[in-house]
């Protein structure tokens, strides 16, 4: 399986990319997907197969995929379920790189006969194979591409650190969609379907080696092999962090359980068990997904002592409470600290943590008060909230902000509440990399999740 | 298999039950109750009732032969129509924080263990925390800190917190079980804990 797995790098970064099922009708799947292609200015050579056409969109069509001329990296098949098998054998025979299936109509359906036959194909020849019944792949720094939905209904993210692995070709077209609004770099995307061959394990191996992903989420309903998840995850969440998401959580405790313990403990329990050994930052909603993994970019703390900055008293009382609720603390300045953020606020201002610069807080202020912060020892992450709405405050703080989250000497997350224009602000944020967040709730939380990572993943310091 | 025989293979894989007699009769109860010494507690056996307590079928703190004749009457008449097996005398437990130590053989990860507040109100609480099977110490003491009835277990209101090595050995040793015996499902509970041990005073389990 170690061969199949390193073979998934002739899928993630093809030369020569063959599409079989390719339609000239539009809104056909065989369409869309050489129109995201020809769309995105695919570097490589795409190969739409049909032997219905001489060309499709100015791209030379071919009848199957022996008549390609040279090797063909990666294949894409999107044919009824029954033509899967033969279509895999003329694949073996030309030794392609590796298949994504998209057609459906296999396990999901009662065929495994099917399932298996593609399965036993893949196997003998080391073809790596992704799917059936999934949209497969996206890698945005090469341009594959093969979810089969138009670009312009489902905008593709920019490149970035973050890979997504989903067993739901929904859940992650949806997820996709989002993290190109909220400015999200991706690394690559994996929709793997009925993970007839390769499973989730086997992708968290590939991007464990991947040296464009950073961080991963993972996105699962029913594991294939439960136990091997939790060695994988085991083995990959040190290395690089991951985020998950685990759906269809009924407890499904058996009704004829005859012990307490029968009756409790779900198999959801057993996920949990698993992630929390693992050390896996679990995620119980979409939502948190997007927040946790917006501030594992950030340096890993050292421990729990948070400094907290504000332009709006209120805001900073609120944001103390949610570090009480989830067990951060609260830092203690350092003389110097103090002696030095005495000088930038105005007579009638108190150093404290929070520290209250006011409403009449500029930029400047801002951006003194951070550098001495991330100068103090007794500090290990900054909480920065900032209120667009006062006078003081304008397009400058993002370059401090950014500028900041740039030194990658502490983690940093910024909170900054309010409506469209405030909106605007924190999407400027986000693109640029700092994690920024409308509650004070959501970004203490996430700083939690960073931060007992770093626990366990044994970055604190020695006490 | 019997209440008896479950026991028994608990205590060949070293799990220390708390002491008890299995008796088929008023007499034989006696006989059990003297040899393990006043006050002692007595409970039905029958393989028609998993809850004991809910049927009425425990009776505490038997100080003397006299309350034993009156208890053993009330448990037996607890049974209803369910078949008696006999009754089991047990020491009465130390007093202390009752937990629960389960398991469960998930088809997806294999054995998982799950430390909780044990005794009656299991499930109605449900305060529980699970790791898969082996644990470290380590996995188990993050178990303990889960659990929202933790400061129980740290020595609440002027109590000494629970012996938590002892705590530790057992849960290893009920993950070691439940590989070796190849169990589907299990309970220890009451497990009763106080500074110094535990008691262990009832166990069911299935292969």
């Amino acid at each position: 399986m170690d061969k199949m797995i390193r073979n998934l790098e002739h899928i993630f970064n093809p030369k020569t990319v063959a599409i079989i099922g390719a339609s000239a009708t539009p809104n056909k799947i065989g369409n869309i997907l050489i129109k995201n292609f020809y769309d995105a200015r695919f570097h490589g050579m795409v190969c739409p197969v049909n032997p219905k056409y001489d060309e499709i969109m100015g791209f030379k069509c071919y009848p199957d995929v022996g008549s390609i001329p040279g090797k063909v990296d990666c294949v894409i098949i999107a044919t009824p379920a029954e033509t899967v098998p033969g279509i895999m054998e003329e694949c073996a025979k030309k030794k392609v790189g590796g298949v994504i299936i998209l057609s459906g109509g296999f396990e999901e359906v009662k065929r495994d006969d099917l399932a298996l036959k593609i399965k036993d194909i893949a196997i003998k020849n080391d073809i790596p194979l992704v799917g059936p019944n999934c949209l497969g792949v996206f890698n945005p720094y090469t341009k594959i591409d093969s979810i089969f939905l138009p670009t312009y209904k489902l905008e593709r993210p920019k490149a970035g650190g973050v890979a997504f692995i989903t067993q739901s070709g929904a859940v992650g077209s949806t997820v996709m969609d989002l993290a190109a609004y909220y400015g999200l770099g991706i690394s690559k995307f994996i929709s793997y379907g009925n993970s007839t061959v390769l499973d989730e394990s086997d992708y968290l191996e590939y991007l464990m080696h991947d040296d464009d992903t950073e961080i991963i989420i993972l996105y699962i309903e029913g594991a294939k092999d439960g136990r091997k998840l939790f060695e994988t995850m085991k083995k990959v969440n040190c290395v690089k962090p991951i985020i998950a998401l685990k759906a269809g959580r009924a407890s499904g405790g058996a009704a004829a359980a005859r012990s307490h313990t029968g009756n409790i403990a779900g198999s959801y329990m057993a996920y949990q068990a698993a992630f929390k050994q693992a050390k896996v930052t679990e995620a119980n909603t979409l939502d948190e997904v997007f927040e946790f993994v917006k501030i594992f970019n950030q340096p890993k703390p050292n421990g729990k002592r948070v400094g907290i900055i504000t332009n709006g008293g209120g805001i900073g009382v609120l944001t103390a409470d949610a570090v009480e609720a989830e067990g951060l603390q609260i830092a203690q300045f350092s003389d110097e600290t103090k002696a030095g953020l005495a000088k930038i606020l105005p007579s009638y201002g108190n150093v404290g943590n929070p520290l209250d610069l006011v409403a009449d807080a500029g930029v400047e202020a801002y951006g003194k008060a951070i550098d001495l912060m991330m100068a103090d020892t007794n500090i290990d992450a900054l909480l920065i909230i900032v209120l667009t709405q006062t006078p003081p405050i304008d397009e400058r703080i993002i370059y401090v902000l950014s500028n900041a989250v740039d030194s990658k000497k502490k983690a940093i997350a910024t909170i900054s509440i309010g409506g469209t224009y405030t909106e605007a602000y924190r999407k400027i944020l986000e693109g640029k990399g700092v994690p920024s967040y409308n509650s004070p709730n959501s970004a203490v939380k996430a700083m939690e999740r960073l931060m007992t990572y770093a626990k366990y993943c044994g970055k604190f310091k020695k006490k | 298999m019997t209440v008896i025989d479950d026991f028994a293979l608990l205590e060949k894989h070293g799990f220390r039950l708390i002491p008890y007699y299995f008796a088929k009769s008023e007499k034989d109860a006696l006989a059990g109750a003297k040899k393990i010494g006043y006050p002692v507690a007595l409970k039905i056996v029958s393989p028609g009732i998993t809850h004991k307590t809910d049927v009425g079928g425990v009776r505490l703190k038997i100080k003397d032969e006299r309350s034993l004749h009156i208890a053993y009457e009330e448990v037996m008449q607890s049974a209803g129509v369910n078949q008696v097996d006999g009754v089991l005398v047990q020491k009465m437990a130390r007093k202390g924080v009752e937990l629960i130590i389960g398991g469960k053989k998930d088809p997806q990860f294999g054995h998982m263990i799950v430390l909780g507040l044990g005794g009656i109100y299991v499930e109605i609480f449900r305060d529980v925390s699970a790791r898969l099977c082996p644990v470290t110490s380590e996995d188990v003491d993050e178990m303990i800190a889960e659990l929202k009835s933790h400061p129980l277990l740290e020595g609440a209101r002027g109590e000494k917190p629970i012996n938590k090595k002892v705590l530790e050995q057992l849960v290893l040793r009920a993950c070691k079980f439940m590989a070796q015996e190849d169990i589907k499902e299990m309970d220890l509970n009451p497990v009763i804990f106080d500074e110094k041990g535990c008691d262990i005073i009832d166990a069911r389990f299935s292969r």
